[in-house]
């Protein structure tokens, strides 16, 4: 118990079970719990949240973070320079910070300048779903940096939203009338309150969020990605009766079941090339020693290699996977008699040569492809659940369920499983991948900022928000910004839930979504308000750039820098897609900052739109407003670099995976990714720093210069940009588009298939019976009645008509029958004796 | 009778027994038949779960660690033919032993809504039962294949007489179905009977495959067994003629280390191709898979919902287990060149029967063609032949387990999704999707109970659908990574029909349809057959080593067995057969060269005769 390879496992373990527990309970005895279910769900992920915090204190009591590096500007610079493969650790340099003390800096000596640091990992075993032979698929665990800060991230939000939700849901506590269904007699619907379902489902999802989080290997990381996916389809549908409810659950579910589709396909990939699922090393005989079915993905990926920078290798399993056909090939043309073993050796000689394309008159690099297949099929997942272009369908419609639901799954936690993934599953992708990667986040981002413009459902803007803030996370992992995308999961994770759960409090007070209808509610709910302005701070990345000095901001402005500026790095080393990337992000900086604004605005400031409504507004209770505060201390403090070697910055470096200590390119040499501690150099900061600050401001300036100053109209501009505006408003046209493309071509096939069976299949069937038959009919007529029956019967009838003729001799007369028999004893004895006559001779 | 030979033969006598003695009380004591039919399926199923699924009893518990046959009977029957009352179950038939007493026990519960001729069904409920067990227990062809037969009757009149509208109709189109199916089947029995040989076993074999020693005495400890085999097969060594056997193992072992099978038949395609086929269409129709599945459908619909859990819970199974038991370890080359096909039929299963099922709107249709597409899952899972020369076969492994999973998953949560029809059937009396809606308000226990087992059909993690669905389909790449892609696109369309026909039924405002007063409450009767198909979904779908640890020792065998075969037997004969094809390749180019030479003759030839008609 006292060493972390015990504690920490069994603590975390915990707190993914607590709230399981609590599902349970409620499942079970929720009808006679009623308010008590939602206390022992918000106990238990209290609970949990004490024993992340507990665990993330031993780790690090444990491993102290590497210190962060104070750059000399020559420093940078020859970072920068350096076209050879040059490591610093973190090197934020925002500001002066005392060196931590005498340990930490010895760690800082030992890991941080060292190029081949490998990340503190604890890997372990719980059970076993299946065996196969030696490899295995199985639950278990891996627990690094990342693990420990998502842990704490997730069970510090969502205790946050289970306290926010016991007041906000507090209607289902007695019988709830739903304003929004209408039933066939022209009532509205009057059901039973599910107070204690609510938070069944919220318990269920907790679990299967942390279950996600501390997985340790990516099968059981889909096992808890379908688990979130279903609970977030019960929170969707929570008002059953919905149509449009039950609706947007379906097509959450549908839509992620397609990006599900293509992480299939990347786990089968992995699976058959290489048999295992584990993330990281599992020593499964406790012998000390790892057999080779005992490696795990990354360090079969990242061998230590000989300048042990664990840079990425294709693993002889794929190099024999993707090269199947040319094994074939070999095991065909070998001479009859050749032994099993001397084949095999045969065949295992030939694997680096097809790795490397050095194979005899074939250059294809074997397996390479087959690794990208597995990454952009992983990746897959990840558009789903993250709602990425072209599966960011979803998200919008699921803001159906109520608001804290948004707040926890549809913003903070779920939605970013997808960018959790992404980030734990980084070693495994090829550098293709990531362009692929980049490129899916630089469009979500572009879809998601545009349409948050022009919407006026205060939710709908909070949920473009996310896929464009989601967008903006992929682009920087796929630019190689490893640090940057996950940094800005964090501060995402704490100013968006902050950003919703502000929404609903708003939504509780005027009852409706539309903004429209909204206007001056500050006065009547300034906590919110202000609370709220400060996550649209937040989100906008306001601070003060290092140009001007001291570079001071709201969380959002550490991570949005961190990203911009890695973006700036690609561009430097790719001109082309690094512009595109980098000033769509800029843009997009611009984009956020204006439509946040224009929300609070419309919201909270100028004068009430709509009476009735703003008279009724009031300021929520106490249990809804306390989570917002310290929501909004966190959005604006999480990213500080106050606290030494303990900052987030620090900890979530810690996390880095083996192997992205140094630069990678792809396959053809055509794209690089410097690695991402040259991001931080002063040349890069300084440029990136002030435009990012510029194009937050812009966004600031024209959403102040239209709803609030009023010198500009936004009718106007809807006027002018009419054709753009249409596009905006129906969403790019994207649920349309795949209406015809995909739902009713499936519903045409679905009917074709039931028309084979019924009218080819069956016919065909009912033919062969209905020939069958015939041919019996057939037989029965000819050969039954006809010939056999025919024979007998005209047998029978000359028998009768022979018997009939013979009938007239009967006459009852003595003489007659007298002379009969002397007719015929003559008649027979004439013929006897020609008969012995005969014989005679 | 020693405790083995008692156990085994009361899985199979013990139904026909309770059969006669009901037969023998009153008919209008309806509710004594019940509960007598009832009490005779839970005491079957309490005898295989306490008696030999849990190690309470040396003798006959089944022990996980042995692979090969346990609780062997071997018995004359027809000694002049040498067909055995041989009964025996191993990892692959045992799981679905279990899975029958217990689906059968839970449909009996469900049957207490059925109010005609309550004596007559429950005597052929009875006889179904003995048929189903014999199936899985009878390791002799011929017995195989009278029990095979024995089911089939009794499942017509069950349709046919306490069906629904169209129920001659169903029950005539399963009837046929199968029967087709079983002569074929019949034939392929005698093909491989008449060219098995007993004399090409080793002695060893012989006792392996437990063939029963004729004319040669015993005392059952396993050396003397050995040198009882020894003289056994010095006996039939000096024989003449060939010594033919039903025997399944030794047949297995005929299979895989002799060549008895491999006589050329016809089209050029040897005797154990043609048996393979034989066999396997067969058993696809018992899957069903497509094209030939559309009884299906139409027997499901008809069937009262007992029998439609008896049907989709058990009877789909004997499909599969066919295939594993008999297909691939007797006819293994055919098996091998015939694996696309095989798989192309499990996947093209799959799609059709996942489309089909979006566009229903009868529920239980909906639910039958669900099936279809589940048993496909099957189908893929023990074609997936990938046994190659570098490595174990653990993706070919992963199939077979999957699609056993499959099998034992599939049965749990179709017969839970027939049940859960069936529930609402019996209240409102029809059973269009689009006349339903809003039960989660009236029943929501109800409700809940039916979420969770269809959610299992969609192989939703943690629920015992997705460990058989997810293990299938990563097991296809290393096959084929084509039919993987295809195979996993079905999560999507499962999804679909699946969540529309959840929206449309529990989900939505209000009732739409008739009969809205009568939507009461699941009962207390109907909990008790929901609640343990609703626990075991979970239970296999949380921890499958429930499951898995009773086939494990038993398909790591088989399978290592064809994949040993595969790298001695098979791919020497690829490659002597490319050795050959390339000797014949190297006779060719001599011709062709003969055949150049002649053509550059020609060609100089002409020009010359050219350059004579130029100078005339």
């Amino acid at each position: 118990m006292l060493t972390p390879e015990d504690s920490l496992p069994f603590l975390l373990g915990l707190a993914v079970l607590l709230p399981l527990v609590s599902f349970f309970v409620i499942f079970l005895f929720g009808k006679w719990l009623e308010q008590l279910g939602a206390h022992i769900a918000t106990g238990a992920i209290a609970a949990a949240a004490m024993c992340s915090l507990t665990a993330a204190a031993i780790w690090m009591a444990q491993h102290a973070p590497p210190a962060t590096h104070h750059a000399h500007p020559a420093e940078s610079h020859a970072v920068i320079s350096q076209s050879s493969v040059h490591l610093t650790a973190l090197h934020d340099g925002e500001h002066d910070h005392d060196h931590a003390d005498g340990l930490v800096h010895g760690e800082h000596d030992e890991h941080a300048d060292d190029a081949h640091f490998v990340p503190p990992v604890y890997t372990g075993h719980w059970y076993s779903l299946g065996r196969f032979y030696g490899s295995e698929v199985a639950i278990n665990y891996y627990i690094d940096a990342l693990t420990i800060v998502m842990f704490c991230v997730v069970t510090f939000i969502a205790t946050c939203i289970h306290f926010y939700a016991g007041g906000y849901m507090h209607e289902e506590l007695h019988e709830v009338t739903d304003h929004e269904v209408t039933l066939a007699d022209g009532t509205h619907l009057k059901r039973p309150g599910r107070y204690h379902r609510f938070f069944q489902y919220l318990s269920l999802f907790c679990f299967s969020m942390l279950g996600l989080v501390i997985a340790g290997n990516i099968a059981m990381t889909f096992v808890f990605w379908e688990l979130v996916g279903a609970c977030s389809y019960f929170l969707i549908g929570f008002y059953v009766e919905r149509q449009s409810a039950s609706t947007a659950a379906n097509k959450a579910f549908i839509v992620n079941r397609v990006g599900d589709f293509g992480m299939l396909i990347g786990l089968m990939a992995i699976w058959a090339s290489l048999a295992t699922f584990n993330f990281g090393d599992v020593d499964r005989n406790g012998d000390g020693k790892l057999d080779p079915h005992e490696h795990g993905l990354f360090s079969l990926l990242r061998p230590a290699g000989e300048n042990g920078l664990h840079e990425l290798r294709v693993p002889d399993g794929m190099v024999l996977q993707g090269a199947k056909e040319r094994v074939e090939e070999m095991i065909v043309a070998a001479q009859p008699g050749t032994t099993t073993a001397d084949l095999e050796s045969q065949i295992l000689a030939q694997v680096s040569l097809w790795r490397d394309g050095k194979a005899k008159g074939d250059a294809t690099h074997y397996g390479y492809w087959l690794l990208v297949i597995a990454g952009v099929g992983i990746f897959c997942g990840c558009v789903g659940k993250s709602a990425q272009f072209p599966l960011h369908v979803w998200l919008p419609d699921a803001m159906e369920g109520p608001t804290p639901v948004s707040a926890l799954v549809h913003s903070a936690t779920m939605v970013a499983a997808g960018v959790f993934l992404v980030a734990r599953f980084y070693p495994v992708f090829a550098p293709e991948v990531l362009l692929v990667i980049a490129c899916a986040g630089c469009i979500t981002l572009l879809i998601g900022g545009s349409i948050a413009i022009v919407a006026t459902d205060i939710k709908r803007v909070l949920a473009y928000s996310t896929v464009s803030q989601l967008g903006y996370m992929m682009l920087a992992l796929g630019v190689g910004g490893w640090a940057a995308g996950v940094m800005h999961l964090v501060t995402h994770a704490f100013f968006k839930s902050l950003l919703f759960m502000c929404s609903g409090s708003v939504i509780h007070a005027v009852h409706t979504n539309e903004m429209t209808e909204m206007g001056g509610l500050r006065k009547k709910m300034p906590y919110t308000a202000y609370t709220m302005l400060v996550g649209c701070l937040a989100i906008a990345g306001v601070g003060v750039p290092s140009a001007l000095g001291i570079p001071f901001g709201f969380s959002g402005y550490y991570s949005k820098d961190l990203m911009l500026e890695q973006a700036y790095l690609f561009r430097s080393a790719n001109p082309l897609w690094g512009s595109i990337f980098f000033y769509a992000a800029t843009g997009g900086a611009a984009v956020t900052a204006f439509y946040m604004f224009r929300m609070w605005y419309l919201t909270f400031a100028g004068e009430p739109r709509d009476e009735h409504r703003y008279k009724h507004a009031h300021e929520s209770p106490r249990v809804m407003y306390v989570p917002l505060v310290v929501l909004a201390v966190m959005a604006v403090a999480i990213a500080w670099p106050i606290f030494g070697n303990y900052g987030l910055t620090n900890v979530i470096e810690q996390g880095r995976p083996i192997g992205l200590w140094s630069d990678m390119a792809s396959l053809d040499g055509g794209y690089v990714w410097l690695h991402e501690s040259k991001s931080h150099a002063d040349e890069i900061r300084t440029p990136v720093g002030l435009m990012a600050f510029g194009a937050a401001m812009t966004g600031i300036f024209l959403a102040s210069a239209m709803y609030l100053w009023r010198v500009l109209d936004p009718t106007d501009a809807r006027r002018t940009f009419a054709p753009v505006y249409k596009f905006l408003v129906h969403k790019w046209w994207f649920d349309e588009a795949y209406d015809v493309l995909f739902v009713r071509p499936a519903k045409v096939i679905a009917a074709c298939c039931v028309w084979i069976d019924k009218q080819c299949i069956d016919r065909l069937l009912h033919g062969l019976a209905w020939s069958v038959r015939q041919i019996a009919r057939c037989g029965e007529a000819w050969v039954d009645q006809g010939a056999i029956d025919g024979a007998i019967n005209w047998f029978a009838a000359k028998t009768y008509s022979t018997g009939a003729a013979l009938r007239g001799m009967q006459t009852g007369s003595l003489r007659q029958y007298v002379m009969f028999i002397v007719v015929g004893a003559l008649a027979m004895f004439v013929l006897m004796s020609f008969w012995s006559y005969g014989f005679a001779r | 009778m020693d405790l083995v030979t008692c156990s085994m033969s009361a899985l199979i006598f013990f139904p026909l027994a309770a059969a006669a003695l009901i037969s023998l009380i009153p008919g209008d004591q309806k509710n004594v038949i019940r509960f007598t039919t009832l009490l005779a399926t839970l005491v079957m199923f309490g005898v295989v779960l306490f008696g030999m699924a849990l190690p309470t009893n040396e003798t006959i518990s089944f022990d996980i660690e042995t692979a090969g046959m346990q609780n062997v009977v071997s018995l004359p029957w027809i000694p002049s033919f040498n067909i055995d009352y041989f009964l025996g179950f191993d990892g692959i038939s045992f799981p679905l032993v279990v899975l029958t007493a217990l689906i059968s026990a839970l449909a009996m519960g469900a049957s207490w809504t059925i109010e005609k001729h309550v004596k007559g069904y429950c005597v052929l409920y009875l006889i179904l039962l003995t048929g189903m067990m014999g199936v899985f227990v009878s390791l002799d062809f011929f017995l195989f294949y009278i029990f095979w037969e024995v089911m089939l009757l009794p499942m017509y009149f069950l349709i046919g007489v306490w069906g629904g509208p169209r129920k001659e109709y169903a029950a005539i189109k399963f009837f046929l179905y199968t029967l087709f199916g079983s002569v074929l089947m019949l034939v392929a029995i005698l093909m491989i009977y008449f060219n098995s040989d007993l004399r090409q076993l080793s002695p060893q074999q012989l006792v392996d495959s437990n063939v029963r020693l004729a004319g040669v005495e015993h005392l059952g400890a396993v050396d003397e067994h050995l040198a009882a085999a020894t003289k056994y097969h010095e006996t039939i060594s000096a024989a003449e003629t060939p010594v033919h056997t039903f025997n399944l193992l030794a047949l297995q072992q005929l299979g895989q280390h002799s060549e008895v099978f491999d006589k050329e038949l016809l089209f050029g395609k040897s005797l154990q191709w043609w048996a393979f086929v034989l066999l396997f269409i067969g058993f696809a129709i018992k899957v069903p898979s497509v094209p030939f599945h559309t009884w299906l459908p139409d027997a499901h619909v008809e069937a009262p919902t007992p029998i439609s859990m008896i049907l989709a819970g058990v009877l789909l199974k004997m499909g599969g287990y066919g295939i594993i038991r008999i297909c691939y370890p007797i006819c293994p080359d055919a098996g091998y060149d015939l694996a696309w096909v095989v798989c192309s039929i499990g996947v093209i299963s799959m799609i059709y029967g996942a489309f089909a099922a979006l566009a229903q709107t009868d529920f239980k249709r909906m639910v039958a063609y669900s099936s279809v597409s589940h048993m496909g899952y099957v189908v893929l899972g023990l074609g997936v032949w990938s046994a190659t020369v570098v490595g174990d076969p653990v993706a070919w492994n992963m199939g077979v387990k999957g699609a056993m999973f499959q099998m034992i998953g599939h049965g749990i949560s179709s017969a839970g999704m027939f049940f859960m029809v069936g529930v609402i059937y019996d209240r409102v009396h029809h059973r269009n999707l689009n006349e339903f809606g809003g039960l989660f308000g009236k029943m929501p226990v109800y409700t809940s109970m039916a979420i969770i087992v269809f959610f299992a059909g969609l192989g939703l993690p943690g629920l015992c659908g997705f460990i058989g669905e997810a293990f299938v389909v990563l097991s296809v790449w290393k096959f084929s990574a084509g039919l993987a892609v295809a195979g996993a696109f079905v999560v999507i369309l499962t999804a679909g029909y699946i969540l529309w026909a959840v929206q449309r039924v529990y989900l939505g405002a209000e009732y739409k349809g008739p009969h809205a007063e009568a939507l009461t409450e699941i009962n207390i009767r109907e909990m008790a057959i929901a609640v343990p198909l609703c626990v075991l979904a979970i239970l296999f779908g949380v921890l499958p080593h429930t499951v898995f640890r009773y086939m494990d020792a038993t398909i790591d065998q088989q399978v290592q067995d064809l994949a040993t075969w595969t790298k001695e037997t098979k791919i020497p004969r690829i490659q002597a057969e490319q050795t050959e094809k390339e000797a014949t390749a190297a006779v060719a180019p001599g011709w062709e060269q003969q055949a150049a030479e002649a053509a550059a003759v020609r060609v100089d030839a002409v020009p010359a005769v050219a350059v004579v008609d130029g100078e005339i």
